[in-house]
């Protein structure tokens, strides 16, 4: 998607409409940013991950990286991938099982995502997730802004209103200030760092 | 005859009617009442823990159902 106000200039109730769209939907334009750098970082660095939990693997787990899963088994931590989400191992008979896991703090469960015996493909097929994730994520906050629009100033086309802030929200990199909480955050979670 | 029942004190205030129980809620709604953030709710609906339903303008919602089904199943 391109910024339509790009090829002509926003008129004054345009530059109005956005103003009153970029207020009402501050909290997407935070988390969209930070959560799809969070899975350009996956996709780029998932052989780095891969390796860093191939090597995990082979190490004894500390007790505290030891979780229990929905499936009833026992994983070990072995990299954080986002907030409450892990990149997991289990030994096996014959090598390690991965697998990836959230925890939800509702319900205070760990839920497999996906698991399996190639540590690059169960990320692959995780990362694949998160992307389709994002479209979800962008194609809803479309019609919300359509709405919104549509019920502010009723009659009238913000439709380059809506795209531009979509744009905007989907395209902008992570504010300085969301990115200095990420860090801080992955310092103070206990998995392997890679 | 008339009675009063047990626990009710004559002079108590006239309580007020609750509001009948939401139907759906919105993306943000669904976060804040499973304590995650938008991305998480957006990740259930793709991996089909969560069966959205679509208001005007394809606007995404969670009927209450599926996050009480997802609540019970956690």
């Amino acid at each position: 998607m391109t910024n339509p106000f790009e090829h002509r200039r926003p008129t004054e109730l345009e530059d109005k409409a956005h103003a009153e769209a970029v207020r009402h939907f501050t909290e997407h334009l935070k988390q969209f940013p930070a959560s799809r750098a969070a899975v350009e970082r996956l996709e780029r660095d998932a052989d780095k991950i891969a390796l860093a939990a191939n090597r995990a693997a082979a190490k004894p787990t500390p007790k505290e990286n030891i979780i229990q899963a929905d499936d009833g088994a026992q994983w070990h931590k072995s990299v954080d991938l986002m907030e409450n989400i892990y990149f997991c191992h289990r030994p096996i008979s014959y090598g390690a099982e991965y697998a990836v896991v959230e925890h939800f703090p509702a319900g205070g469960m760990n839920e497999i995502w996906n698991r399996g015996w190639n540590a690059c493909e169960v990320l692959n097929s995780f990362t694949q997730g998160q992307r389709q994730a994002l479209q979800v994520w962008t194609e809803d906050l479309t019609a919300q802004v359509q709405e919104f629009l549509s019920e502010k100033f009723p009659g009238q086309d913000l439709s380059r209103v809506a795209d531009a802030f979509v744009h905007k929200c989907t395209t902008q990199s992570v504010s300085q200030k969301h990115s200095h909480n990420y860090s801080h955050e992955q310092k103070h979670n206990r998995g392997m760092r890679i | 005859m008339e009675t009063i029942p047990k626990n009710e004190a004559p002079d108590e205030a006239p309580t007020i009617p609750k509001p009948p129980e939401r139907l759906a809620y919105s993306i943000q709604e669904a976060a804040d009442m499973l304590g995650v953030n938008y991305f998480s709710v957006y990740r259930l609906i793709q991996r089909g823990k969560l069966k959205p339903c679509r208001a005007l303008r394809g606007k995404l919602l969670v009927p209450r159902t599926e996050l009480l089904k997802l609540l019970a199943t956690e």
